[in-house]
């Protein structure tokens, strides 16, 4: 049995999984709904406005530029890294559990062990899966994104922006790799299915509203408005030090940022206090998920690792 | 002679006292509750410092200070991010308590040995349920309670009886919005073949409610556009701002409507106002505001009783039930 083999297995299992379906087709709707979400919000700021200059124009006073004209089309998207940061990071977590914990409740794991398959096959095959399902969600929700942008009125993409929206769902892809990977890892080393799956889901509670309250003074519904998530922080001493020291840890501050600078909304002021750099950080976060979901796939008891065994 | 529902509820709370699920959970929250006052904390003194090195630079100049605005200082303000992480964590806390309430009778088999006793299915039910709610109680009791003293001890001018009331009746409100997605968690957990799924779909409409509800509404709105606000942005003063938005009421109401779709809003809109984080209620007396909020306060009532009424009455399949 090859590592081949127990990839197509997996994926068959995965996207036979209802609840996989029912957080995909989330995902989806949410991607589509972002394009008209940020094409109507512009569309009223510049209604706004117009209604604006009308009235300083009136009262004599100068009428400054517009801020929708000065923004590129690719703001359009700011909403994607928000929806990525909640539901494609659950999408991910819900397939890298379901990837391990669909093994270990149907008790195929004592099936393999009596099959010249060895540990690593098994662990390189599970991240493959999860790698291949990432990919094709990502590739779906860029397709989505790509027509959205084509089909709105009055939007013009330059060669660079096409570049720059394709680095988005890259780094997206990544984002979302991380999470599956600690969902593999949790879902491979914990002794129940729950527990498994609790494991990730608070650790992405705390990635999403605890480390960027301490590092950028973000309430959590800031977190949530890609614009209000880039107000710098109050110029401290405590928030130039949780900065630099925690803001290694923060993923979702790193993603957040890093979509805002490829989408075109982040601040020209903007800058990383965080001790390393924020593509080390993410470079960083992505290789130990990556060994720790190793490890817990090769060191998962093929013969006693059913949950109830 | 106790109740079933009187000793299933102690059982249970001796379970989660027992295996320090309730402290976990507890400690948690708390610590994101501390997290957003600290933090809040540190960017009032902020604010105070540039405003006090202002005020000094003009005077120092011979001007006057009038002319820049003292920033506000009502100590409930600071627990904004303490209400939001219970709006948010704290919702999920409660999923999670709903989830364990349900699924450990499951997990240890024990389940089929219970309701071979001489037991109503919405006793078993009702006593969880109980227990669930008594801890919930506690937790947040825990975290206001921690958050009060920080608050007491950081802001330099105290709480008084009106500070600790109105952090009682948001300690309250807390508990019955919370007891609403521990009702759903717990009903679907019950009922559904899995618990992971049940889990899932929990989290899915947490998700929904909680999270891209508020957000979508949040991101309608024309000012949160701009960094800043567009009609900072566009240097139009507030009555102005009125004027022209009065050509934006379809749109506002539109945007209002996906907002108060949420309960979260709801919670957010009641805890916000008692506590005077909403500019426009700081300062009020506590009477007026819960009359102008009874609404919010009767969609949170509602939707805790309704959905309590529905874990607790729909039928339970006791052949999934002892499945798993």
């Amino acid at each position: 049995m090859s590592v081949h083999h127990i990839t197509a297995q997996s994926l068959r299992l995965v996207l036979r999984e209802p609840t996989v379906g029912l957080i995909v087709a989330l995902f989806g709707g949410l991607v589509l709904l972002s394009g008209w979400l940020g094409w109507q919000a512009t569309a009223t700021v510049n209604k706004i406005y117009l209604d604006a200059a009308a009235f300083l124009a009136a009262a004599g006073k100068p009428v400054p530029s517009n801020p929708v004209l000065d923004a590129s089309p690719l703001i359009l998207l700011r909403n994607m890294s928000v929806y990525v940061s909640l539901i494609g990071a659950l999408a991910a977590i819900v397939t890298g559990n379901r990837l391990v914990s669909l093994d270990r409740t149907a008790g195929a794991l004592p099936l393999l062990a009596s099959r010249p398959v060895s540990p690593l096959a098994y662990a390189v095959a599970k991240i493959a899966a999860l790698f291949v399902l990432i990919a094709a969600l990502t590739a779906a929700a860029a397709g989505i994104s790509v027509i959205t942008m084509l089909a709105l009125p009055a939007i013009d993409l330059a060669p660079e922006d096409w570049a720059d929206l394709a680095g988005f769902f890259a780094i997206s892809a990544l984002y979302m790799l991380i999470f599956g990977l600690i969902a593999l890892t949790a879902a491979a080393g914990s002794p129940s299915e729950s527990v498994g799956l609790l494991i990730p889901v608070a650790l992405w509670l705390t990635v999403m509203f605890i480390l960027p309250a301490l590092t950028l003074n973000l309430t959590p519904t800031a977190t949530l408005n890609p614009i209000s998530a880039m107000v710098p922080p109050p110029d401290t001493t405590f928030f130039r030090l949780t900065g630099w020291a925690l803001g290694p840890l923060s993923l979702s501050e790193i993603y957040g940022t890093t979509a805002a600078g490829l989408l075109h909304f982040s601040p020209a002021n903007w800058i990383s206090r965080a001790a390393i750099p924020p593509a080390a950080s993410f470079t960083l976060w992505l290789t130990l998920s990556g060994l720790l979901a190793l490890r817990a796939l090769i060191r998962l008891p093929k013969v006693s690792g059913d949950y109830h065994a | 002679m106790h109740s079933p529902i009187t000793i299933i509820a102690a059982k249970d709370i001796a379970d989660a006292r027992r295996d320090g699920f309730v402290a976990l959970m507890s400690g948690f929250l708390a610590l994101a509750a501390l997290t957003a006052l600290v933090t809040g904390a540190v960017a009032l003194a902020h604010d105070v410092a540039t405003y006090q090195a202002a005020k000094a630079s003009l005077l120092a100049l011979g001007k006057s200070a009038a002319a820049i605005k003292p920033p506000e200082f009502y100590p409930l303000r600071l627990l904004r991010g303490t209400v939001e992480q219970i709006e948010i964590v704290g919702a999920a806390i409660a999923i999670l308590a709903g989830f364990r309430a349900a699924a450990s009778e499951r997990g240890r088999q024990t389940l089929a040995l219970i309701l071979t006793r001489p037991l109503a299915r919405w006793q078993f039910a009702a006593g969880k349920m109980v227990a669930g709610l008594c801890l919930l109680a506690l937790g947040l009791a825990a975290v206001f309670g921690l958050c009060g003293v920080l608050l007491h001890l950081i802001s330099g001018v105290g709480l008084g009886a009106d500070d600790v009331l109105r952090l009682a009746v948001v300690w309250a409100v807390s508990l019955l919005y919370t007891a609403s997605f521990f009702a759903v968690s717990f009903a679907l957990t019950l009922r559904l073949r899995h618990t992971s799924t049940a889990l899932l779909i929990s989290f899915t409409l947490w998700l929904l409610l909680v999270l891209i509800a508020p957000q979508i509404g949040d991101t309608m709105d024309p000012d949160n556009q701009v960094a800043g606000g567009v009609f900072a942005a566009l240097s139009i003063a507030r009555p102005d701002q009125l004027k022209i938005m009065t050509a934006y009421a379809g749109f506002e109401n539109f945007r209002n409507g996906i907002e108060v779709a949420s309960l979260t809003k709801h919670f957010e809109r009641f805890s916000f106002a008692v506590l005077g984080i909403k500019a426009t209620y700081a300062g009020l007396p506590l009477g007026p505001i819960l009359i102008e909020k009874t609404l919010d306060f009767l969609v949170i009532l509602l939707s805790a009783l309704g959905l309590g009424g529905a874990a607790l009455l729909l039928p339970l399949n006791t052949r999934i039930l002892t499945q798993e």
